[in-house]
């Protein structure tokens, strides 16, 4: 079957999206295009790999979007191309399908009977009546169409399963095109974004991963509490983050998310996938210098606020505080308003100067921005910084997604359907010889030949069991 | 650890079982098959075994979840399955040669599982990403269609060899191969089933990866190699079912999509990803 065999064979468009050929070349054309976008980094590791590529090969990289090849504009046309392809191979193939399907076989054929095995025939001592009448309501029970006949004493009966197994197949394609569109769908009509939330902040604007742009949501989402715990060896063992989700900043939804449990709100569903450590605001320094005695003084400060120096040469703020800098532990940016001048000073104090000191290369050691006696005569020691979480939020609207679940489950349907069933058409025939009667099976399917001619023995075997005095031929 | 050291015994096992279905072969002996069937039955009963008690002893560390959660025993996974399908295989067709070109596969799985440098075979604790119901449904469908590509992989070994034989050849070796047309068809039962499970490995994949990170589907390399795999099998399919490919060319093409299995598996570790196999 080669060839079309519908009215539209003279349509040399149609016979070549209807071709299987295409099918195979197309499918190896998609592996292989696949294969490269492993090979070359794509996105956002592709940075590094284009600062190493000739200005000549890097343009021919970028107009032909090799580096973001599965989003291009030809990956999509070759997607396409599958679907034209499966599309127009199904059509030209179905009414072919539909007819082998639905053919009205007559119970009374001979051809199955041709060259009939030894064992499928046997004899038994009733009359074709009788006989036929058993093997009726056995098969009955065991098929869902049957159409029998009586012609001049004897009985044929006819007796079909399976049928849909024809179109498994048509499942099977038609769920590629669902998750063809579905995926398209969400790429039109989706988004994927980020965002970080401080524990006992909100916000209604989220970051587009792409386009790196702000996007704003029609609601703002809360963040009331992170916590994670931790197995005996450090790793996470669970994190979640309960959210608000407030409209009009009226509180609609409380829920928790973690990680493997989003939650969806109006469209867009939100999912745990990270965290990390944020400043908080307030930060407990000591200071040491005029005023101080022998022990410098404690002092809790609010990022951002100025505060008087203890001897009054000025004012200080903690312009930024760092969870963690460079591996050297927390650390905060101390900036110096001196009272008699404009000029700022601004340098870095660590809760551990010691271990810091030991890591900073030599030159930046002697440097005033790390020095926390920079401003003379004090000397900042930090002591702690509250440190709160941040829980990282994924944000995405796909709605595709369900189309593409619906495809994936009728892929697995159809997948079924075309493997492990088959149409499988039965014949008997009982003649009468002499006083009793010859009792024929023949069978016919369109695959697994093997698993009919199992059900031809059983269905023999069956048949003797309902009826005493019978004899192979 | 008790399930380590059986499962390393179970490798030698496995070893001792290619042996005997080699010799059994070579000196056309029919009681060195059967002693091969034994030690096979022996090692995946000990296989059986040794997964249970690991998945019990990540219970009682506090930890537990079910035994597919790292390089280490997704290879032993590998392994069980691919030796369940032989069993399988070798008593419906009554014929013990396939375990020459099958049990050196698991073998090889599990002693470079057992033996590696680099795989820990610790019970380790899982990230909050991998504790998924979909996950574990992922591993098993993938790693059994790994296996029963794997069990392809050897039945078309064994046909391009039988090729090789002809009536007047007296070679008692390539005799006892099992005629093409068995092969043949066998071959492509493998491969079916393969792709059905690969298909359940890839969407449970993605619905575990929707639920984890948001995205059914990002291009990662591991996901694209299994695509890339689904595809070359869906090609042989089509090649077969339609233009009517049989023998010579769809083994050979069992063996370049059995190779893309391998390469989604290791090769991928080469490229950059987020799965957490690749470490
Ligand atoms: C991309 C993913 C595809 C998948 C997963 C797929 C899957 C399948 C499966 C499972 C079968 C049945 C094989 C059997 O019965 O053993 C099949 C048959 C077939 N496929 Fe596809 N297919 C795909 C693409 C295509 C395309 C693009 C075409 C375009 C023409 C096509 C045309 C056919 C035809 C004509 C058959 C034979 C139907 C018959 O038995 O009458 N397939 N396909």
């Amino acid at each position: 079957m080669k060839h079309s065999t519908s009215k539209h064979r003279h349509n040399p468009f149609w016979d070549f999206f209807a071709s299987v050929k295409l099918a195979i070349v197309l499918l190896i054309i998609l592996a292989i295009v696949s294969i490269l976008g492993t090979l070359i980094p794509q996105q956002r590791d592709a940075v590094e790999f284009a600062s190493r590529l000739s200005p000549f090969l890097l343009q021919i990289f970028i107009s032909l979007d090799l580096f973001d090849m599965y989003h291009s504009v030809w990956f999509r046309i070759l997607l396409g191309c599958i679907a034209l392809n499966l599309i127009i191979c199904s059509l030209d193939r179905l009414p072919a399908t539909w007819k082998r399907f639905s053919a009205r076989l007559e119970p009374d054929r001979t051809k199955p009977f041709d060259d009939l095995p030894q064992e499928q025939s046997s004899r038994t001592d009733e009359t074709p009546q009788q006989a036929g009448g058993r093997i009726g309501r056995l098969l009955q029970s065991r098929y869902r169409k049957i159409r029998e006949k009586e012609v001049g004493g004897d009985r044929f009966f006819y007796a079909e399963k399976g049928g849909l197994s024809h179109f498994g197949v048509y499942f099977v394609h038609l769920s590629v095109l669902l998750i063809l569109a579905g995926g398209l769908l969400g790429s039109f009509f989706g988004f994927e974004a980020y965002v970080n939330i401080l524990e006992g902040e909100q916000t209604d604007t989220v970051m587009l991963r792409k386009k790196m742009r702000p996007l704003k949501l029609d609601f703002e989402v809360r963040c009331d509490r992170f916590t994670v715990d931790f197995y005996e060896n450090g790793a996470p063992r669970e994190y979640r983050s309960d959210l608000s989700f407030l409209v009009n900043g009226k509180e609609i939804k409380r829920v928790g998310v973690l990680v493997n449990h989003p939650v969806e709100f109006m469209g867009v569903t939100f999912y745990q996938s990270s965290y990390g450590p944020a400043p908080g605001k307030t930060v407990d320094l000591r200071i040491s210098g005029p005023g101080s005695g022998t022990s410098p003084i404690p002092m809790k400060v609010e990022s951002g606020k100025a505060v008087d120096l203890p001897g009054g040469e000025g004012t200080f703020r903690v312009i930024d505080a760092r969870g963690d800098i460079m591996n050297m532990g927390s650390a905060v940016l101390i900036s110096i308003q001196p009272a008699n001048t404009n000029e700022t000073v601004e340098f870095w104090v660590f809760k551990n100067e010691e271990q810091a000191l030991s890591r900073l290369p030599g030159p930046m050691r002697q440097s005033l921005k790390f020095n926390p006696a920079a401003f003379k005569p004090y000397t900042f020691f930090l002591d702690g910084l509250e440190t709160q979480y941040y829980t990282g939020l994924q944000v995405n609207r796909d709605p595709g997604v369900s189309v593409v679940w619906i495809g994936c489950f009728l892929m697995v349907a159809g997948l079924f359907f075309t493997f492990f069933t088959s149409h499988r058409r039965i014949w008997v025939r009982v003649l009468g010889i002499g006083t009793g009667s010859r009792i024929d099976v023949a069978g016919m399917a369109n695959k697994n030949p093997v698993g009919l001619e199992r059900e031809l023995d059983r269905l023999m075997k069956d048949m003797r069991k309902t009826a005493a005095g019978y004899e192979d031929v | 650890m008790i399930d380590s050291i059986i499962l390393s015994y179970t490798t030698f096992v496995y070893f001792a079982a290619f042996m005997l279905y080699l010799l059994a072969m070579v000196m056309n002996r029919e009681l060195l098959a059967r002693l091969g069937t034994y030690a096979s039955l022996i090692g995946l009963t000990a296989q059986t075994v040794a997964i249970i008690l690991r998945w019990a002893a990540s219970y009682r560390m506090g930890i537990g979840h079910a035994p597919f959660s790292n390089l280490y025993e997704s290879l032993i996974f590998f392994a069980w399955t691919l030796m369940l399908l032989y069993m399988i295989i070798e008593w419906r067709t009554r014929n013990r040669t396939f375990g020459t070109f099958v049990t050196p596969l698991a073998f090889l799985a599990m002693a470079y599982a057992s033996f590696s440098p680099n795989i820990s075979s610790h019970i380790q604790p899982l990230i909050p990403a991998l504790k998924s119901n979909w996950l574990i449904s992922h591993v098993i469908t993938c790693f059994f269609g790994y296996a029963a590509f794997g069990v392809s992989f050897g039945l078309s070994i064994m046909y391009l060899l039988k090729r090789l034989d002809a009536s007047e050849k007296k070679n008692i070796f390539l005799k006892l191969i099992p005629p093409r047309g068995i092969l043949d068809d066998l071959n492509y039962q493998m491969m079916v089933i393969g792709f059905l499970m690969l298909t359940l490995g890839i969407i449970t994949g993605s619905v575990w990866a929707h639920s984890a990170w948001g995205s059914y589907w990002s291009w990662d390399p591991k996901e694209t190699w299994s695509l890339i795999t689904w595809l070359i099998y869906a090609a042989v399919i089509h090649s077969r079912m339609v233009r009517g490919w049989k023998g010579k060319k769809i083994a050979i093409l069992s063996m370049v999509g059995f190779f893309c299995v391998l390469f989604t598996y290791f090769g991928v570790n080469y490229l950059a990803g987020l799965h957490s196999y690749a470490q």
